[in-house]
This record gives structure tokens, sequence and C-alpha cells, in this order.
């Protein structure tokens, strides 16, 4: 929860956003509510909020707070409304196309040169999951998902960013194919996730194992105790002890026994000027790739190294690095005083072919755990 | 879910895969064919759903929205161990006064928030059930209910019972059939006795977390120890056989071995806080103001008692649980004041429980009563406060007798702030503001306001007595807690020849109840071979005709009580030195 944004300012929008004249003074928010409003919140025609337990007391204020009964029922509220709408993004000019490079860390002051080849309307869709781990704990995480169904491709988006570039957009015209678009969210989602999920399994699997070990030692050790000590004893006994065994057994899988689920929040279609570019890299290599005016992301581009798409890029004689690589590099490079290692130096041929094959390994196994291909 | 033996966890080796939420399709299918919300609703979507993530137990979420709970450092250290390295499952072993219930909700609040706990069952002595239920409600705003019928099984996600009731059909059956997040276990140490009906009763519940609450885990011997760990954790302390012979001294069972590495292994599964030195609370001073009772009220007195005796020995044997009820709520009533006893006899009078014969007694005794205009514990108390020069806590139980005493003090020129159940909590709130800064007396039916700190007086009179000893436990508590520097004092005012004599004689004289650490007294009286309650035994004495027959109840109870102090004393010692400091020492 840390990354949540301020309580305060959520709660007063989506009370304005329901309909309610709000007030904030301090200490107490006031709020005067709508029909609907009373009936979703269960509260009065006019009622006040505290943010502070000991004011909420005090001034027989509705308690606003992490697992409060009001805070819980205004997110079912909220929860239940916007789960889909259309923006557009209006920007004039092209120079947010030479700002985008720039950015990316892909200009002429690097020795890359690009050329437009067309600017065009393009919808993207972001979809917004929430992923949630849970065996005898629970992790929670927010996603949001960009997806271009012109050319397949799907990206991260900070869940912070802010709206300020976008307008409201009438609609009905807009019928995306929804069906493809998830399925490329939920193909990313599961990438994204996949080390996190993987984690949690394992975690949880040795927690788990840890305790059937405990179980099965002190229930098989009971047991032998019991047959020793009379071994014409009483089958009724050893029966009770075993079926104890087993009811533990299986309280011990339903406690640790990982589960792993995402939900679809809400889909936002976002439609943007695109442009096509194409780009000359330092070492000649040339490369088509798409920069819409709301995300500025360059598709289609990938560190020669790490195979990762996220920018900003530093491109360079022996190819295009993304910037961790390339810091990484650096560093790599610099004289430390002892033998040369016998390991391929990344960079070169030899250690690119290595890093490559390491990586098609680790995206061949995840494909294969999560059972969809990668995209 | 089954699993057969050897057989290797389930998802063991497959991967774990994201499952998508079904509703998933009802979103697409409705997507932009509708009008949507617009863009403040959908950026408000995003923003709930942040809001409300949940990420393991980095902190607590829950402390903001307690009532009436102070924050004590200790108790914020025990709920994040348990929900983080014990996940979920402990047993709460502090010394008594600590706050093992306030920890217990604070887990289980902390679980709830997260969505872990959708189904309880706390599992209490039956004298504690109502308060269990009030402290969930009051300072957790958890919607606990008692267990009253075997539907409650099905009914109540939240559930408070009775460890005798429950372990017991139909309601064993109904308990174990149905999986519980969580099953909390107040004086755990119930369970010592693996072979019980209780410890088998708790062992087949169906459970994800467990939390045991005992300050003495070791009762007789050291096996009781071995049960209730290997109820939690079987094989923590290895087996019986093994635990026996490894870590208890023979052939007494009652001394420990290998006290360090024992204390290690305790350590996994228990938490216990002790009492450090700021933890430790100064002396209670326990001062006794008799009275006789001036003839009119003594006859009254006499009367209503008479009555009480004759309608609980009728004709048809002893009395339907509500009528005997009634009579127990008469007689308290007159123990407090004539005033508060004038309703209950005018509502008695007109009430279908009672002859007509008894009817018609019921509303001379009412003339009589309203026909009293002097009270001489009123005086007394009087004379006690023209002695004080500080701050007084005056506790009564019932409202009529409280407001009497209000009008009586404040005509004596004192500043009274009083404070009880009618009140708004904002209005409670500010009658302990008002006392805290300019009244000379709390006037309070309640014993309660816990939570409130008061301890900024520490003089606390207790103008009448409830037959419940936790009660009056509970009224010394406001004050003597932590915070209080001061020695406590603790004034008694009471007439002679009454129930509250007897109780007098019993609590203070008997076990000396008012030099208790709070808490204590809860694991006295669960030492007394007593399935009723204490009030129940008030009045079953007190409606014996013959004196003598009265006297010699009361001395036997007494006796029980002063073998019930000896064995928690007993106790006390034992877990001292098997548990000693395994635990952390409290500071302030």
């Amino acid at each position: 929860m840390s990354d949540a944004p301020p309580l305060r300012s959520f709660v007063i929008e989506a009370l304005t956003d329901l309909g309610a004249a709000v007030s904030d003074g301090d200490p107490l928010v006031w709020v005067q509510a709508p029909e609907s409003v009373q009936r979703d919140l269960e509260v009065p025609a006019r009622f006040a909020l505290s943010f502070d337990p000991e004011r909420s007391r005090a001034f027989e204020a509705e308690l606003v707070a992490p697992g409060s009964y009001f805070l819980e029922r205004l997110v079912s509220v909220v929860t239940r409304r916007g789960r889909w709408d259309v923006s557009q993004c209006t920007v004039s000019g092209t120079e947010w196309i030479s700002e985008a490079l720039r950015e990316s860390g892909l200009d002429p002051e690097t020795g890359v040169s690009s050329r437009v080849d067309g600017i065009e309307d393009e919808l993207l869709l972001l979809f917004a999951f929430r992923v949630t781990l849970v065996s005898d704990e629970k992790r929670e995480g927010f996603h949001l998902v960009a997806v271009s169904l012109v050319d397949g491709s799907t990206w991260p988006v900070d869940p912070d960013r802010t709206d300020r570039e976008l307008m409201p957009h009438p609609s009905p015209e807009i019928r995306p194919d929804l069906e493809t678009a998830y399925r490329l969210a939920t193909e990313f989602l599961h990438l994204a996730t996949g080390v996190e999920v993987e984690q949690f399994r394992t975690r949880s699997l040795g927690l788990l194992e840890e305790e059937v070990r405990r179980i099965f030692g002190y229930f098989d050790r009971t047991i032998d105790g019991l047959r020793e000590s009379d071994p014409g004893g009483s089958q009724d006994l050893l029966r009770a002890v075993m079926a104890e065994r087993d009811r533990r057994l299986t309280e011990a899988v339903e406690r640790f026994d990982p589960k792993a689920s995402a939900s679809l929040c809400s889909i936002r279609g976002i439609l943007v000027p695109t442009a096509r570019l194409e780009i000359e890299f330092p070492d000649g290599a040339r490369t088509e790739s798409r920069l819409d005016a709301w995300s500025r992301r360059l598709r289609s581009l990938a560190c020669g190294m790490c195979g990762g798409t996220e920018g900003p890029w530093r491109p360079s004689r022996d190819g295009l690095r993304c910037a961790r690589c390339a810091a990484t590099q650096a560093e790599s490079a610099r004289p430390r005083g002892h033998p040369r290692s016998d390991t391929p130096r990344r960079g070169t041929r030899a250690g690119e072919a290595s890093a490559r094959a390491s990586r098609g390994s680790r995206a061949r196994s995840r494909g294969a755990s999560s059972g969809r291909p990668r995209p | 879910m089954s699993l057969p033996a050897r057989e290797p966890p389930p998802s063991a080796d497959a991967s774990l895969t994201l499952r998508f939420d079904d509703s998933d399709r009802d979103v697409l299918a409705k997507a932009f064919r509708t009008p949507g919300d617009g863009p403040s609703a959908w950026r408000l979507n995003r923003e709930a759903h942040r809001i409300s993530l949940v990420d393991g137990f980095d902190r607590l979420l829950a402390w903001p929205v307690l009532q009436g709970v102070t924050r004590y450092d200790h108790q914020e250290r025990t709920a994040l161990r348990v929900l983080r390295d014990m996940r979920g499952r402990a047993i709460l072993a502090d010394e008594v006064g600590l706050g093992k219930t306030i920890e217990a909700g604070l887990v289980l609040k902390e679980l709830a928030v997260r969505g872990l706990v959708r189904r309880a069952l706390v599992l209490t002595p039956a004298a504690l059930t109502d308060q269990w239920r009030e402290e969930m409600e009051t300072k957790f705003s958890l919607p606990f209910a008692v267990l009253r019928s075997v539907r409650d099984w099905d009914r109540r996600p939240f559930l408070i019972a009775s460890m005798d009731t429950a372990k017991r059909e139909p309601h064993r059956g109904a308990a174990q059939a149905r999986p519980w997040d969580l099953i909390v276990v107040d004086e755990a140490h119930r369970l010592k006795n693996r072979l019980s009906l209780n410890w088998r009763f708790v062992a087949g519940l169906s459970k994800k977390y467990m939390l045991l609450l005992t300050a003495t885990p070791v009762q007789n011997d050291m096996e009781e120890l071995f049960n209730l760990v290997t109820l939690l954790k079987p094989g923590q302390l290895h087996t019986y056989d093994r635990f026996l012979e490894r870590y208890v001294a023979s052939p007494d069972r009652r001394v420990p071995m290998r006290v360090p590495e024992l204390r290690g292994l305790l350590r996994d599964v228990m938490v216990r806080n002790r009492r450090g030195i700021a933890f430790t609370l100064p002396p209670r001073r326990v001062h006794s103001l008799p009275v006789r009772l001036g003839p009119a009220e003594r006859r009254l007195y006499d009367d209503v008692t008479e009555f009480a005796r004759d309608a609980y020995w009728s004709a048809s044997g002893r009395l339907p649980w509500t009528a005997r009820l009634t009579l127990i709520v008469l007689q308290r009533e007159i123990g407090s004041s004539t005033f508060a006893v004038a309703e209950t006899l005018r509502r008695l009078s007109q009430s279908p429980l009672f002859r007509m014969d008894e009817r018609e007694r019921l509303e001379e005794l009412r003339h009589e009563a309203v026909a009293i205009s002097t009270n001489v514990k009123a005086a007394r108390l009087r004379e006690f406060l023209r002695s004080a020069d500080e701050k007084v806590l005056v506790f009564t139980q019932y409202l009529r007798t409280l407001q009497y005493l209000q009008g009586v003090l404040e005509t004596d020129g004192y500043r009274v702030a009083a404070y009880h159940g009618g009140l708004s909590l904002a209005a409670k709130d500010a009658a302990v503001r008002t006392f805290r800064e300019d009244r000379d007396i709390f006037l309070s039916t309640e014993a309660g306001g816990e939570g409130r700190n008061l301890q900024f007086a520490r003089t606390v009179v207790n103008y009448d007595l409830p037959w419940n000893p936790l009660r009056i436990e509970q009224r010394i508590g406001r004050v003597h807690r932590l915070g209080q520097d001061r020695e406590v004092h603790v004034v008694n005012v009471w007439a002679e020849d009454t129930v509250e004599a007897n109780l007098m004689e019993l609590l203070d004289r008997k076990i000396h109840m008012f030099e208790l650490v709070v808490g204590e007294l809860d694991l006295i009286l669960g030492n007394l071979d007593e399935r009723r309650s204490f009030e129940d035994l008030m009045m079953d004495i007190w409606v014996l005709r013959e004196a003598e027959e009265r006297r010699s109840a009361l001395r036997r109870l007494g006796d029980s009580l002063v073998r019930a102090r000896a064995q928690y004393e007993q106790v006390k010692e034992t877990n001292e030195t098997v548990l000693g400091d395994s635990g952390e020492a409290v500071s302030a």
C-alpha cells in the first residue's frame, strides 16, 4: 500500500464524482450526499468524514482509514464504476517526436538518425490488472499494460502516470478487437509477473515441505513408538493417530498451497497520434519503429545484450544497449588488475551469443511454465 | 482435500500459473458497447484498487481503525511477529495484564483487513463470552456474535462460543464440519490434556491460523506444555517419549531439563512478554468503608431479600432462568440504592413472571422504596470525599443511583463529570475531557470506557459492588494501568449484612483481590471448579433461608477461593521456572 495515492484526495474526488457536494475543512470533510450515495454507502444525507480516529470519535464522523467500514464501502462502489473509458491524446505539431527520441537517447547527438515515414491515429488499449498471490499470506500488485493492436506490441505503463494530456473522447464508434488485445495483455502479464509468481510459489512450497516433513516425522515416530511399546496393541488407536496425521497434512496443504490470480479492473482506449519511424544506428543498422505521442515509447527495439525492450537507449558501435546493460558494460570494462577471464566478454560476438542463449533458455522455460507463447 | 501419505504436496512439481478471473469476460463484453462513466471514474477505479492492495505484513494496517486501544510497542511487535514469523499460529503467553486479548484482536483484525480471515471462531470460558464480544466489537469493529443456537454455525462467520458448549454435540459436529480461517482459544491452559474433550475438539477443527492465549501454559507438569505446543505444531517438541526423555527430569514431571534448549524451541511458537520495570505498576491500597443501613433502608433491604428468597424457592421449585435473573437484578439493585430498585419493583409488579400475590408484594415494596429519601452510603461517600483532595472516580452499576449521587454531590459543590451508557461517543469523550480539565469527580456506571486514559486520577470508589469480580477489576483497571506512577487507592463502600458484605469477605479478606495484578483474578476464578457464574454462586448462598446454612456455604466458597489462589501462585511459579526469561521484558 506504500505506493497508494493519498487517501484524502482520493475520497474527496470519489465522492464528488459520485455526485456528492464535498466541503474540505480542517479537521473534517463535510459531505452532502445524493440519494444514490446514501443508499450505496449507507450514509445519511449530510455527514462528516475524518481521517483521524480520535477526531472521528470526538465529532462522530465516519472514519476513513485502511480497514474502516466507510472506506471499504467506498472502494467497493468506486471499483464497480469506471471500468472502461475512451480518451484522446491531443498534441500539436511534430515536436514531440524529436523530444521523445532525445528522451530515449536516440537523437543525432548519439549518432542516431531517424526519418518520419508518416503520422496516423492509433488506438492504444490500456488494461488494468490486479494480481493476487495467496497462500497463508497475501501479496497484491497493480499492473497497467498497454496494447497496440496495430503491431501487437505490449508494454507496462506506470500506474502513477497522470492523465493531463488526455481529453475525453466520444466513444460510440470505437469497436476494438478486445479479445485479441486482452489475450496480448494477459500474455504480457504472465511474463511480467513470472519471476514474482515463481518466487512466491517456491517460498510457499518450501514452507509446505517443511510442515509436511515435520508432520510425517512426528506421527511416524509416534506410530512406531506405539507399535514397539505394545506390538499387539489396539489397531483403533493406530488408525486414530493416522487419521489425525492425514487431517493435519490436509490442513497444511490448504494453508500453504499457493494460488495466483489476476482480475481485469478496467480498460481504457486512448486514441493517439503515432509516428512511423525509420531509425539508423551508429553501427549502420536500420530498423522501423513506431512512436506514439502518449506513451512516447519506441517500439520494436530490443537491447543487444539482455533483450529488454525498456529504454532509455545507449546506441554504440557494438549495437543497441539499454541504459542498464550499458552501465554494466562500462563497469566491467574498467581495468581490475587481475588476470583476464576465459569467459567471453560481452560486446564480442561470442559474448552476445552466449547472452542470447541464456536469455532464450530462460524465456522458453517461462513461456513453457505459463503455457503461453512469448509475444 | 485429502492427501495420501508420502505423496509430494500438490503443485510441487508444476508451475504456478496466473488464473484470470471469470468476471473479466463481463468487462470485455460490456466495454465500449455502452457509454462509460467518464475519465474521472476510470482514474478513480484505478486508485481505489491501488488503495486497497495488500502486500504481506510489512506493517500493521489496522491501528487507525481501532477504537480506544492504547498503542503499546510490545503488542505491535507481538502482532507482527505472529503474522510474519509464526505465520498466524502462535501461543500468546504474556504475563497477566499485558494485553493478550488486544494482541489476538490485532492479529485477527490484520488478517481480516487483508481478506485472509473471513470466518473466525473464538473459544472462551463461558463467563468471558460477552466480554470478548464487547471487546471485539467496540475496539476492533469485528461483528462477532455469541453462539446461541446450532444455526449460528451457519449464520455467523465471526462467532464466540464457550468451550464447554462448543465441544458437545450438536455443536461439536457443526463446528468441525466447517473450515475456519482462524481459531482463537482463550485460557488455553484448559487444553492441557491430550485425551480431554477440549483438546480433541480443538484438534479436530479445520483451521488455517490459530492463536492459543494463556499466561500459564504449564499448570501442573511438563506434559501440559507438550500437549499445548503439539496442538499448534506437532513435532515442534519432538514426540512425546523423546520430549520426556530430553526435557523432563524423571520422575518428577514438574521439573524441566535442558531449559535453554527447550526455551529455544518454544520461541518458534510462543510469544511471552514479561513485565519490565516500566511495566510494574505501583501498589494498590484498599480502604473499606462499611456502613450500617438506617432503619428504613434496612427494612426495605430485608423485605426485598425475603421476597427474593420466597420467590426463589417457590412451590414449583427453583425458578426458571429468566425469573431467577430478575431476582438477582433486584437484589443487586437494592445493594446499590433504594433509588435503583424502585423502578424495577414497579416493572416487576406488572410482570406476568410473578403470581398476583407476589405482584402485590412487589407493589408494596415499591411504595416502601420511593418513600425513602435518606441514603447512608451516600452520607459515608460524602464524608470520604470531604477528606479527599484529588480527583476521584466513583463507580455505580445503576443510572438511577448515578443520577441521585450526581444531584447530591453537585449540591455539595463538587464539579461532576457523569459518564454512562446512554451517552453518545462524543459525549463520553467530552466527559473524560472535562474530568481531566476541571472536574473533581468522574461519576460512571460503566466499568468499561476502556482504553480511555484516566490514570491521571488514582482513587477509585466502588459505591456499590458488582457481583462479578471481573467487573470490579475492570473499574480499578481504569486507573491502575500503564502510565500510573502513583499508589492507587481503592475505596469500597458497603453495607453490613448484605450480599456485598459477603463479597467483601470473600474477595478482600480471603483472596485479597484488590491487591492483585490486573488479569490474575481471571486465572484464580478459572481455578474454581465451578461451572456457574460467580453471580449465581453469590445468589445461591444469599437465598438460603437459614443464617447458619448461609455462613457455612460462604465458608466453603471462601475455602475454594483460597485454594484457587494458592493453586494460581503455584502455577505462576512453575511457569516462571520453565519459561522464565524466554520472552521479552516489556518497557513502556
